[in-house]
C-alpha cells in the first residue's frame, strides 16, 4: 500500500468511525435528543453551503436567495409525505427527491433569464427570486399561509416506536445522505464539467474561446446547487416539523452566504467545517445567551480582517482522494473489468491543399457610425504562417473577434473549411477549428498548468456530468486519454515539469506558452495569436519564433498572428497583410511589404505632409 | 381618483426616504464596490439616537436631529476605518461578509442596550394635516419631500461644483488613477461614508416621524430596499439612485392599495427583476462589456 492509498484509506475509515462512534452514541443515549437534533442540523447546513460553494465558491456568481430554493424543496416533500397515504419509509426518499427536482426546477427557470446578468447584479436577482418565495409561500393557502406548514412527520419519530432507535436511524439516514452529496460535489468538480465550471469563473471570456458553453455551464451549476438546497430543505421540514416561511427569508441566505465565505470560497471541505463550526458555534456560546449573537458577529469581522480568504482558502482535504481509493479498493476487491483508456477524438480534416482553409469575404464591423473594419478579404492555407500588422487602432485585433465570434460582423463572410461560420457562438467556432491566444494573457489563473490545458479538451470529450459524479467507467476512460494527451501537449513545449504548478504563477514568457499550448488543446484548424511576443525580451522573442515554427510543422494549423515585432513577422511569416483604418492597405510576402511605400507612409507618415506640417509651423 | 393620488403622494413620502438612504449604498459602491450591508443598521443608530436625547435628555427636536447625524456619521467613519479599509484589497466578498458582521453586530449590540421591544418616537411636530380638495397630505409628508429634494439638489451641486465632488466622482470613475492624479482617496472615502451616514440619519429621522417605532432590526427592512432602489436606478449613479428609490416607493405603495398589501413585496421585487432582465445595469445604468 503506498503512502497515498494509505491516507484515502484513513479517509473513508474516518468517515465510518464518526459514523459509528455518534451513532452508538445516540443510541446509548449519551448523545441526548437535543444534541442528536443538533447533529442532524450540521449536516443539512452542511449540504447547504456545499451546495451554495458550487455556484459562489466553483462557477463565482454571488447568489443572495440559496434559502429560496431551501423553502421550495421544504414545502414540496413536506407537503408530499401529508398528503401521500404510503409508509413514510417509502414516501420520504420519493419526497425528497421531488423536493429537489422542484427546487432544481425553480433553479432551471430563474437561471435562464438571470444568469446573463453577472455579479453584483445576479446577486440582488437571486435575492429579490429569493423573497418572492418567500412571499408567494407566505400567501398561498395550501402552504398554510404566514402560520406555516404544522405536523409534519418528524424524523426523529417517524422509524420506530422507541425514540432512540428511531432517532438513530433519522441521523443515519441524514448522515450519508450528506456523505453522498458531498462526494458527489466533489466528483463532479473534477470532471470535464466542474473544469468547465471553475474555468468561467477565472475568466468567462477565455472559457468561451476556449470552447466551453459558458452559459450552459453556468446554469448547470446554478440547477446542480439548487437541486441538493431543495433535498435539504426536505430534510430540515421533516427535521423540525413546523415550517413557516419566515424561516427561508434572505437572513438565512445570508447566514449560509457567511460559511462559504468563512470556509473559503470553493473549498468543499471548508464548507464542511465552518458549517460545523458555525452550528456549534452559538451552541458553545450558550451559557452567555445574551452575549452570545454578539461575540459570533464580532468573531465574524475578526475571521474575515486576519484570513479573508477563509478557513481554507481554495484548498482542500483530500475526500476526493478518499472516493478514488474506494474505487481502486472496490475494483480490486469485485475484480471490475478495468477501464480501457479511450483518446479523445480527433477528427481528420481534409487535406485542403491549394484551397484556403480561412477565408473571409468582404468581411467588416461597424461601431455606431465608426467603420471599425471593412472589406477585410483574407484567405489562410493549411501550413501557413501569414502575419497581421498595422499601427495601434487599425483594426487588427476586431478582426480577430470577428473571426473568433465575439463580434458578429455587420457585412461579409467567414469561410472555415468552406463552410460559413455565420451565427455561430465563440464556443462553436472553436469546436469548428479556429482557436486563440489574447492580447493581455486570459489564463485560468488559479488552476494548475495542466488543468488549463485540459479545459480545451472538453468539447472533444463526451461523458455526462453524471458519470462525472458517478466517476463511471466511460469518465474514468475519457479523464485518462486527456490526462496523456495535454501532458504531452505540454511536453511538446518543454513545460511537462509545470503540469501541476498554478497557472498564475508560471513567469510570464512561460504562461505566453501555456495559453497557447492550451489553444492547441482544443485541436484547431486556424490558430491566431494576438501579440505572442508583446512584453517579451528578445531572446524568449527569438525561441517563440521556433516555437511557432514547430506548432506549423507539428500540428498542421494554419497560424494567423498580429504581432508589432517586425523582427519576428519579417522573419517567420511567408506572407503579410497590413492594416490601417479598418481595412487592408497590403498584401504580400515580407519582401514586398518592407519596400511598399504605402505601408512606409502608415508607419512613418507621408513624407510631403510633414514637410508641409514643418513649412506651415514656420 | 382622490386614492391614486394619496397613494402617488404616500409612495413620494416613502420614496424619499429610500432615497437618502439609497444615496450612502450608492455612493460607497460607486468608489469602493462594496455593498455596505450595515447602513441600513445606521438608521437604527440615528434613530435610537434621537429618541434617547429627545426623551431622556429633553434636547429639542433639532438638537436630536444634529446628534442623530453627529453620531451617525462618526459610527460611519469608524467602521469604514475599522471594519472595511484593512479589507480594501482583498478579495469583494470579504468586505461583503464583513459588512454583514459589522451589521449584526450592531443589531446585537442594540438588542443588549435597549432590549428588544420597540420604542415610541414622540410626537416633535404637531401640524393639522393639509387639505386639497378631498386630498389630505400630512405635514410630515410635506416636510419629507421638501428636505428630501433640498438634500439632493445641494449633493448634486456638490458633487459637480466643489473640489471634493469632482475627486469624489473622479475616484468612483477609476479609484487607481485618481490616486496617480494625487487625489488622496483615503479621505474622501472617508468623506463618502460621512456623507451617507448624515443623510441616513435625517433618513432615520423622517423615517420615525412617520413610522414611531424604534426598535434593533428597524434598519433591516428599509435598508434592503434602499439598496435595491440603487441597484434599479443603477448602482454607482447619484441620480440613479433618487429616481429608483421614488420608482420603488410609488410602486410599493401603488401595489399595497390596489394588488394586496402582503404581496406588495414580491410587485416590488418583480419590478426589479423585469427592469433588471431588459436593462441590465439598471435604469441609469450605462453598458459595461469587458474588452477583449
Amino acid at each position: 500500500m503506498n503512502k497515498k492509498t494509505k491516507s484515502i484509506a484513513l479517509n473513508i475509515l474516518g468517515i465510518l468511525v464518526l459514523y459509528a462512534a455518534l451513532s452508538t452514541l445516540i443510541g446509548s443515549g449519551a448523545i441526548n435528543n437535543y444534541l442528536s437534533n443538533i447533529l442532524i442540523t450540521i449536516c443539512i447546513t452542511i449540504i447547504m453551503t456545499a451546495s451554495l460553494n458550487v455556484t459562489t465558491g466553483l462557477l463565482g456568481q454571488l447568489a443572495l436567495g440559496h434559502a429560496g430554493f431551501m423553502a421550495i424543496g421544504a414545502y414540496v416533500s413536506a407537503l408530499l409525505t401529508k398528503s401521500l397515504s404510503i409508509s413514510f419509509g417509502l414516501s420520504l426518499p420519493l419526497s425528497l427527491m421531488l423536493g429537489g427536482l422542484a427546487a432544481a426546477m425553480c433553479g432551471l427557470l430563474i437561471g435562464i433569464p438571470a444568469l446573463r446578468l453577472e455579479g453584483d447584479y445576479l446577486a440582488i436577482i437571486t435575492l429579490g427570486f429569493g423573497e418572492i418565495i418567500r412571499v408567494i409561500i407566505e400567501n398561498l393557502s395550501i402552504t398554510g399561509g404566514a402560520r406555516g406548514l404544522t405536523r409534519i412527520t418528524r424524523l426523529s419519530r417517524a422509524f420506530s416506536q422507541d425514540r432512540t432507535l428511531s432517532m438513530v436511524i433519522a441521523f443515519t439516514l441524514v448522515f450519508f445522505i450528506t456523505v453522498l452529496i458531498i462526494s458527489s460535489i466533489f466528483t463532479l468538480g473534477r470532471s470535464r464539467h466542474g473544469r468547465a465550471i471553475i474555468s468561467i469563473r477565472e475568466n468567462a471570456i477565455a472559457a468561451e474561446a476556449t470552447g466551453i458553453p459558458t452559459t450552459r455551464y453556468k446554469l448547470l451549476a446554478f440547477v446542480f446547487a439548487a437541486f441538493y438546497a431543495g433535498i435539504a430543505g426536505g430534510l430540515f421540514a421533516h427535521q423540525i416539523s413546523i415550517i413557516d416561511a419566515k424561516m427561508f427569508g434572505f437572513n438565512k441566505s445570508i447566514e449560509y452566504l457567511v460559511m462559504v465565505v468563512l470556509g473559503g470560497m470553493g473549498s468543499i471541505t471548508g464548507s464542511v467545517v465552518a458549517s460545523i463550526v458555525l452550528v456549534a458555534l452559538p451552541e458553545v456560546l450558550r451559557g452567555m445567551e445574551e452575549y452570545r449573537l454578539l461575540i459570533y458577529s464580532f468573531l465574524l469581522i475578526l475571521m474575515m480582517l486576519f484570513r479573508p480568504s477563509g478557513l481554507l482558502g481554495t484548498r482542500e482535504f483530500s475526500m476526493l482522494a478518499a472516493w478514488e481509493a474506494m474505487e481502486r479498493f472496490c475494483s480490486r476487491v469485485f475484480k471490475r473489468k478495468d477501464t480501457p483508456t479511450r483518446m479523445p477524438f480527433q477528427p481528420r480534416y481534409d487535406i485542403w491543399e491549394d484551397k484556403p482553409v480561412l477565408e473571409t469575404r468582404d468581411l467588416g464591423i461597424d461601431f455606431g457610425g465608426l467603420k471599425a473594419a471593412e472589406d477585410i478579404n483574407i484567405h489562410l492555407s493549411d501550413n501557413e504562417i501569414v502575419g497581421m500588422i498595422g499601427p495601434n487602432g487599425a483594426g487588427k485585433t476586431t478582426v480577430f473577434n470577428l473571426l473568433t465570434g465575439v463580434y458578429a460582423p455587420t457585412r461579409g463572410e467567414i469561410m472555415l473549411l468552406g463552410k460559413s461560420i455565420h451565427g455561430r457562438a465563440p464556443h462553436q467556432i472553436t469546436h469548428d477549428g479556429i482557436a486563440r491566444t489574447f492580447q493581455n494573457i486570459r489564463l485560468f489563473n488559479s488552476m494548475s498548468a495542466l488543468d488549463n490545458v485540459k479545459v480545451a479538451f472538453h468539447s472533444r470529450m463526451r461523458y455526462s456530468p453524471l458519470s462525472g459524479i458517478l466517476r463511471n467507467a466511460s469518465c474514468l476512460s475519457e479523464e485518462r486519454g486527456i490526462d496523456i494527451r495535454a501532458r504531452e501537449l505540454l511536453r511538446v513545449f518543454q513545460m511537462e515539469s509545470d503540469a501541476d504548478t498554478i497557472a498564475g504563477s508560471l513567469p510570464y514568457g512561460r504562461q505566453r506558452k501555456l495559453e497557447i499550448c492550451r489553444a492547441l488543446a482544443s485541436n484547431p484548424k486556424v490558430l491566431l495569436l494576438d501579440e505572442p511576443a508583446a512584453g517579451m525580451n528578445p531572446s524568449e522573442t527569438a525561441e517563440l519564433m521556433q516555437t511557432i515554427k514547430l506548432i506549423r510543422d507539428r500540428f498542421s494549423v494554419a497560424i494567423l498572428l498580429i504581432e508589432h515585432d517586425m523582427r519576428l513577422v519579417m522573419g517567420i511569416c511567408e506572407r503579410i497583410y497590413v492594416l490601417n483604418y479598418g481595412r487592408i492597405i497590403a498584401h504580400g510576402s515580407p519582401e514586398e511589404i518592407r519596400s511598399n511605400p504605402e505601408v512606409i507612409a502608415a508607419y512613418l507618415g507621408q513624407p510631403q505632409s510633414v514637410q508641409e506640417a514643418a513649412h506651415a509651423e514656420s | 381618483m382622490d386614492l391614486l393620488a394619496s397613494q402617488l403622494i404616500n409612495g413620494l413620502h416613502v420614496g424619499s426616504i429610500y432615497a437618502l438612504i439609497a444615496l450612502g449604498y450608492t455612493m460607497v459602491y460607486g468608489i469602493i464596490k462594496l455593498i455596505n450591508f450595515a447602513h441600513g443598521d445606521i438608521i437604527m443608530v440615528g434613530a435610537y439616537t434621537a429618541v434617547i436625547t429627545l426623551v431622556s435628555l429633553n434636547w429639542s427636536p433639532v438638537a436630536a436631529l444634529i446628534a442623530a447625524i453627529v453620531v451617525c456619521v462618526l459610527l460611519g467613519l469608524t467602521i469604514e476605518r475599522v471594519a472595511y479599509k484593512p479589507l480594501r484589497s482583498s478579495p469583494r466578498i470579504s468586505s461583503l461578509i464583513t459588512a454583514i458582521g459589522v451589521s449584526m453586530l450592531l443589531q446585537n449590540a442594540a438588542l443588549l442596550l435597549f432590549g428588544a421591544q420597540p420604542r415610541p418616537f414622540p410626537i416633535v411636530l404637531k401640524v393639522e394635516p393639509l387639505r386639497f380638495g378631498g386630498l389630505q397630505i400630512s405635514f410630515i409628508t410635506l416636510l419629507t419631500l421638501g428636505v428630501t429634494a433640498l438634500l439632493m439638489i445641494s449633493l448634486q451641486t456638490f458633487v459637480h461644483n466643489s473640489k471634493p465632488g469632482k475627486a469624489m466622482r473622479a475616484a468612483s470613475e477609476d479609484y487607481a488613477t485618481a490616486q496617480l492624479m494625487g487625489i488622496n482617496v483615503n479621505n474622501i472615502i472617508s468623506l463618502t461614508f460621512a456623507i451617507g451616514s448624515a443623510l441616513a440619519a435625517i433618513g432615520a429621522y423622517l423615517y420615525v416621524m412617520a413610522y414611531p417605532a424604534v426598535s434593533p432590526t428597524m434598519g433591516s427592512l428599509p435598508g434592503l430596499k434602499a439598496f435595491i432602489a440603487a441597484v434599479l436606478g443603477g448602482i454607482g449613479i447619484i441620480p440613479g439612485a433618487m429616481l429608483g428609490a421614488f420608482v420603488l416607493g410609488i410602486a410599493e405603495s401603488l401595489a399595497k392599495a390596489y394588488i394586496s398589501s402582503q404581496m406588495s413585496d414580491a410587485v416590488v421585487y418583480f419590478i426589479l427583476i423585469l427592469v433588471l432582465l431588459f436593462k441590465p445595469t439598471g435604469l441609469m445604468g450605462k453598458p459595461s462589456g469587458e474588452k477583449v
